[in-house]
């Protein structure tokens, strides 16, 4: 699990190097940042990725338009994400389930909740 | 005949006292103009007040940041270096010295534990995004205050109130907080688990 190549995708540049470095302590040392999901998107056509993080709320494009954008896309209609979001109302957590989320957290999160998820969200996926 | 003549110097009296009137009320609304405009003005220097401390919110987490990083670095590199130390050492070499074996593994400690305190701080440093967004709704609220009253210039004839006002692009979840409890995470994997289970049902 250790080898997995993950996305990390959030416009803010504080919340991207606290993941980044949460996912290094936790054994996730390939990990690729993109700012926004237009950004993600981009990434996605030219390198592969076995799991995405992303968060909600972003200028460019949001990460619900994200994530539908993905399902739609054939060869990464499978591909795990987790949502990273401060948005904790349930009709939003139900509305990112619907677009095609795996898992969700909400922010601030603790390292040991970040690796649960991306743990219990690989296992399910296979 | 003389009640006919009445008549139009009564309406006379009335139109005159209507146009003081009017006269009196444009004065008003022009001395409440300046106000407006002054107020116009103002928004958007409060906006950009914020988005400045938005900035040196976040430089200034970024300088913690790099310094917890240098710090969480320097304390997984000494424990690197006792145990090549260690592993340099013969094998039999802490049987007769108990208080040298004790002084490598309270170093071991000390370092296990400024690492682990640079990453708490590490983690506690997600405020600054939820703060970002918090300032963010604001402006927002500040923005939609600068677009009312650049329309109720156009209500004084002001043309320029019809130009378009650009505006940046504004991303945050209006109800952001910060939150250490760990009940609000259970309550969402319980929620995350019902709807996973209707999708299969």
């Amino acid at each position: 699990m250790a080898d997995l190549k993950i996305l990390a995708v959030d416009d803010s540049p504080t919340m991207r190097r606290i993941i980044i470095n949460t996912l290094k302590r936790a054994g996730f040392e390939d990990v690729t940042e993109a700012t926004d999901g237009k950004d993600a998107l981009a990434k996605l056509k030219v390198d592969k990725y076995n799991f995405i993080i992303t968060d909600w709320n972003m200028p460019e494009m949001d990460g619900l338009t994200f994530v539908s954008n993905v399902r739609k896309t054939d060869d990464l209609r499978n591909l795990p994400i987790l949502m990273v979001t401060t948005r904790s109302v349930k009709d939003d957590i139900i509305e990112a389930m619907k677009a095609g989320v795996n898992n969700y957290i909400v922010k601030p999160f603790t390292p040991d909740t970040l690796k649960e998820k991306i743990v219990q969200t690989i296992k399910n996926a296979v | 005949m003389a009640e006919d003549s009445k008549v139009p110097r009564r309406i006379h009296e009335e139109l005159g006292e209507l146009t003081k009137s009017i006269d009196e009320m444009i004065k008003a609304f022009r001395r409440l103009q300046n106000p407006i405009e002054e107020s116009r003005q103002r928004v958007p220097m409060a906006t950009m007040q914020l988005e400045r401390i938005n900035q040196q919110t976040e430089e200034a987490t970024h300088k913690v940041l790099d310094m917890v990083e240098e710090i969480t670095k320097d304390a997984g590199n000494i424990v690197q270096d006792l145990k090549t130390l260690r592993r340099a050492l013969p094998a039999t070499y802490f049987r007769n010295r108990s208080g040298i074996r004790d002084t490598f593994e309270r170093i071991e400690q000390t370092a296990n534990k400024s690492q682990d305190n640079a990453f708490a701080i590490m983690d506690a440093l997600q405020f600054q995004d939820i703060t970002a967004q918090q300032m963010e709704h604001t402006a927002h609220l500040l923005d939609e205050v600068e677009t009312k009253l650049h329309s109720v210039r156009g209500l004084f004839g002001d043309d320029t109130s019809e130009e378009e006002i650009v505006r940046k692009k504004r991303a945050f979840d209006p109800n952001a907080r910060y939150t250490t409890s760990s009940d609000s995470q259970q309550e969402v994997d319980e929620l995350v688990e019902s709807v996973k289970a209707a999708k299969t049902e």
